[in-house]
């Protein structure tokens, strides 16, 4: 019974119910926000460390050494026991809920106390308008992200995962600065809906699964899991549900993810909302459909998933790697070009995940953090830069702003460097492994993905030498006299430093991070890798040893 | 064909409300005097007394107690959980109603619009209780007959008269349908009781599948499913805000649970299942199609309405199959049913504060930059349309959860189950895109009409109800 996992919950979401609720005292909540955000940034260390201590040796029964998903820690509850007045198959639908950390779920929900921290910091001095009631949204979105991570049990996995939407629709439609913010937020409202709804048919198919061997419907992960294991030793075919459920499945997760053809809702929603909003929804919100790949998708129904959508989702993560950078070179408006480049690297971590090899699953966690600090960073950047000019074009070429402000160059050059994939940064350390790791399945795939990091490097620095190079730096007002720019304020700088020494860290000592849930993933590569060899038995596999357990 | 005494007393919450309903019908006679004209008054008069009437009912069923599964006499009646669900059904609506009706009833027939909607919440239990065609018939009709009768006193205008008029001549079209199939099943099996009938319903051939197709197509127009969906629109526009929260509701009730009663669960033989369940599939996925699709075109919110209510009716069908191929609890349904009231009542009571003040809340426009002016209602409607969408943390999650979960676990027919939850879930999402525009109508900047500052006690209590259950039963599912 682990407590900080309910209180990484609950704390934000009780701080949010007392800002809404505070009423005449509504100004004097913003220090409370971040106060409360500070305190969930706590909570998310203190749950890493725990995770980090517990050893990784399959604890205790038979039937859960087989599982692929073993939580370090656990919070089960059995007032959160859910009995739904339905039965099926003459058995009542009895359902425990479970909360609970392995070294993935830790990862994530630092990343989600890191970004939410400063995110709500940042907004504390970015947003004019209703500033609290905005820290409140946020603090409910970090709540409801918190629930995803830590969630290991389906049901409760799935209604975080759809609640997480409502307070992000409110803060696109509300806060949105961008042109037609209402409409951004219908289209991501729909969107999201159009994947987590028909998701939904999936998983009750998954927790269906047991009914087979006569053993009563079940939520839980780790359970299901040791099933889908079992299922993949033994060579179980698999039937018509399974093909539904992994392709229903795999649009929910897909549309979150923004994998190519149901991305549209993407660039907009960026383009729509408030940078400070979509820099939690860049780095977060967008993680989600990569970790219910990570979480669900591979460790439930690894056959359904090798046979059907591998290659297909794997060949479309490379095409966006392309497609992404390509369109990020082309566009002018600022936020659209770091939309795509998002898109872009999103593309990395999806191909190391269908690899469903050992270095492309660890690869794929590790960049899944380090994507969530970069764009976040980036984002942060451009809402400073916007604060100071207003939108930000890269059409008028030399702006020069690198004289005008020292500071803000220094950390847009070394962001964009580590968003390009330099060595020693820690974006090279995880698009390496995720590349090596769909190497061993497909070549091809690496070849046109390898594009992408010359891409990446072009559109950055591109932005660079636009935005910060040329001329004198000296900007005139409608008088031609020269407008006084401010460079950072101690404010502005702490989290982008604070953010980029994590990322020097990550790139310096990848093993130190990566022993944090490297024991998770390669569990997971025990069951996965042998069942995608299985299937891709005529693919370019250079690697023919079985991985080391 | 008796009433036993056993029966009579497990009947005492409808008798009290038959005979409360008379009595305040009857008291239209002494409210009458021209100089009695303090209708305030008698508008809480009516109400109380209604209440009462109500409250009085629900202190019976819970001083005779819940029948044992032992006595249940299956005669005419027969009391079970189902029976149960169902006045617990009837009930719920019938409090939210009556505290809607507070303020909006029509000023000048309050008697008589009091008395039918007593009338009608005592015929739902009836229908729930029947093990006979005679008294599901009777009970049916009980609910139709005062309907036509608050359709007709609530609007007086052209609109109002088109609306009473058109559900009148259908519904009795589809009253014939009904005792049509009803006399094929007592031709087939020489007797009109239930539990006789489902018992031939494993000898069925095509003249019993006949009979049960016509009952159910006589029932389908009091659930609004397509093809006898046409009347909804046009009612729903032509009456007040109060009367089409009925309208939504509870013939819906009365239809689901006749349908659960005429059908039994997992009693249905091979022969009968294999006509009706492809019926029930198309029909249901026709529903829940021309529902949403029809409703995304509307501007008009009355209409708007109608359309979702069609179908929401989609799904339930669905997760009626589901009940008949299982052999599972009709508890889907039930549950299903009062998420469904408490949201949909609880955005007409929002409405309802609205047009009580003096507003018009006819068409979405109406309700641009409502939170401005009517922050409480806003919040109620805001909570409503989340669990009509169906996002977490309110009722309407589980319901749609729950029929997802009764369609997908079939696994018999795996191709079949699926595509229908991926239909279901595909319809969410366009029934979602006409709530969100609501919701962002509500929220909008813009200028607003809203009246301000007529604060109803009774309506801002029916929302403030619905609300809380809505979000409650989120978190205590077993209690729905």
């Amino acid at each position: 019974m682990n407590i900080l996992i309910p209180l990484l919950i609950l704390v934000p979401l009780a701080s949010a119910l007392v800002i809404f609720f505070s009423g005449p005292r509504a100004k004097a909540m913003v220090p409370f926000g971040i106060f409360a955000a500070a305190l969930t940034l706590l909570l998310s260390v203190g749950l890493c460390f725990q995770v980090y201590q517990v050893p990784s040796t399959p604890s205790d029964a038979s039937m859960s050494a087989q599982a692929t998903i073993q939580p370090k820690v656990t919070f089960i509850s059995e007032t959160l026991r859910f009995v739904l007045p339905v039965s099926v198959a003459g058995q009542p639908i009895d359902w425990q809920l479970s909360f609970g950390a392995d070294g993935i779920s830790a990862l994530m929900v630092l990343l989600t106390g890191i970004i939410g921290f400063f995110t709500i910091w940042l907004a504390s001095s970015q947003i004019r308008v209703k500033t609290e009631a905005y820290i409140g949204l946020l603090l409910v979105a970090i709540s409801m992200l918190m629930g995803v991570f830590l969630s290991m049990d389906l049901l409760s996995f799935y209604i975080f995962f759809e609640a997480v939407l409502i307070p992000l629709i409110l803060l696109i439609h509300g806060w949105g600065d961008g042109k037609n913010p209402q409409a951004a937020s219908k289209r991501f409202l729909l969107f999201t809906l159009a994947g987590s709804i028909p998701m939904v048919v999936g998983l009750i198919s998954l927790a269906m699964a047991p009914l087979t061997n006569g053993q009563p419907s079940t939520v839980a992960l780790s359970e299901l899991s040791a099933l889908a294991a079992q299922a993949a030793s033994s060579g179980v075919p698999i039937g018509s549900r399974d093909t539904w459920a992994v392709w229903l499945l795999l649009l929910g997760f897909g549309i979150k993810l923004a994998i190519l053809p149901l991305h549209t809702w993407l660039p907009m929603t960026y383009a729509a909302a408030h940078p400070n909003t979509t820099s939690l929804i860049a780095s977060v919100v967008a993680k989600l459909g990569l970790y219910g790949l990570l979480r669900i998708v591979i460790p439930l129904t690894p056959v359904a998933l090798s046979i059907e959508g591998q290659m297909v989702v794997g060949t479309l993560g490379a095409i966006v790697i392309v497609y992404g950078a390509l369109v990020a070179l082309s566009k002018e408006n600022m936020r659209e070009v770091l939309a795509f480049s998002s898109l872009s690297h999103v593309g990395f971590i999806t191909l190391g995940l269908m690899s469903m090899t050992r270095e492309g699953l660890g690869g794929a966690a590790l960049q899944m953090f380090n994507h969530g600090l970069i764009t976040a960073a980036m984002f942060w950047i451009l809402s400073m830069l916007e604060q100071r000019h207003g939108p930000i074009s890269l059409r008028s070429e030399d702006q020069g702003m690198a004289a005008q402000y020292p500071k803000l160059a220094v950390l847009l050059v070394f962001f964009t460097l580590a968003g390009a994939g330099l060595p020693g940064l820690n974006g090279f350390v995880g698009e390496f492994l995720t590349l090596s790791g769909m190497m061993r399945v497909c070549t091809t795939l690496v070849a046109i993905a390898v594009l992408g990091t010359v891409l990446g490097a072009w559109y950055g620095l591109r932005i660079v030498q636009r935005l910060l190079f040329g001329g004198n730096g000296t900007r005139l007002d409608k008088q031609s006299r020269p407008l006084a720019g401010v460079d950072l304020s101690v404010r502005e700088w702490v989290p982008l430093v604070a953010v980029g020494f994590l990322c020097l860290y990550i790139g310096l000592f990848p093993m130190r991070t990566m022993k944090l849930f490297q024991a998770d993933t390669d569990r997971l590569a025990t069951l996965s890798e042998p069942v995608s060899k299985q299937i891709h038995r005529d693919m370019d596999t250079l690697i023919v040893e079985s991985p080391t357990p | 064909m008796q009433i036993t005494k056993a029966a009579a007393t497990h009947l005492t919450p409808e008798i009290i409300l038959l005979i409360g309903g008379t009595l305040v019908m009857c008291a239209s006679v002494l409210t009458r005097k021209p100089h009695r004209e303090d209708i305030y008054a008698q508008r809480n008069n009516f109400a109380v007394a209604s209440l009462v009437c109500l409250l009085v009912a629900m202190a019976a069923r819970y001083w005779t107690g819940v029948p044992q599964v032992g006595s249940a006499d299956l005669g005419l009646f027969r009391f079970d959980a189902s029976a149960l669900a169902a006045e617990r059904l009837s009930f719920l609506g019938g409090l939210i109603l009556i505290l809607m009706s507070w303020s909006t009833a029509p000023k000048g027939r309050l008697a008589e619009y009091y008395g039918c909607l007593l009338i009608i919440l005592a015929a739902i239990p009836i229908v729930g209780a029947s093990n006979d065609l005679v008294s599901m018939f009777l009970g049916l009709e009980l609910v139709s007959f005062p309907t036509y009768i608050l359709l007709g006193i609530v609007r007086t205008d052209n609109a109002g008269a088109e609306a009473s008029l058109k559900y009148f001549l259908l519904s009795a079209f589809a009253s014939c349908f009904f005792l049509l199939g009803l006399s094929y099943l007592y031709g087939f099996c020489g007797s009109t009781n239930l539990t006789v009938i489902q018992g031939a319903f494993g000898e069925g051939k095509r003249l019993m599948a006949l009979g049960l197709l016509l009952a159910i197509c006589g029932l389908s127009f009091r659930i609004t499913a397509v093809p006898f969906h046409f009347y909804a629109p046009d009612v729903f526009e032509g009456t007040s805000v109060t009367m089409a929260g009925v309208m939504s509701y509870l013939p819906k009730v009365a239809g689901f649970v006749a349908l659960i009663r005429l059908l039994g669960t997992g009693t249905l033989s091979q022969g009968a299942s294999g006509v009706v369940i492809p019926v029930l599939l198309g029909c249901a996925a026709l529903t829940m199609c021309v529902g949403n699709i029809l409703a995304v075109a509307q501007n008009n919110l009355r209409r708007m309405m109608a359309y979702s209510s069609v179908a929401h009716t989609g799904y339930l069908l669905l997760a009626l199959v589901a009940l008949i191929r299982q052999d599972a609890s009709p508890g889907v349904i039930y549950s299903y049913l009062a998420a469904y009231a408490a949201m949909t009542l609880g955005l007409f009571a929002c409405l309802g504060e609205i047009e009580a003040a003096g507003g018009k809340s006819h068409l979405i426009g109406d309700l641009s930059g409502m939170f401005q002016r009517r922050p409480a209602a806003s919040i109620g409607l805001t909570v409503a349309l989340i669990s009509l969408i169906g996002l977490p943390f309110t009722a309407g999650f589980w319901a749609k959860f729950m029929v997802f979960v009764g369609t997908v676990a079939d696994r018999q027919t795996d191709s079949v189950s699926m595509l229908m939850g991926a239909l279901m879930a595909i319809n969410a999402v366009i029934a979602a895109s006409y709530y969100w525009r609501i919701l962002s109508t509500v929220y909008s900047k813009s200028e607003s009409n809203v009246p301000l500052r007529v604060f109803r006690p009774s309506l801002f209590f029916a929302y403030t109800i619905c609300t809380v259950l809505t979000i409650l039963w989120f978190f205590v599912p077993s209690a729905m």
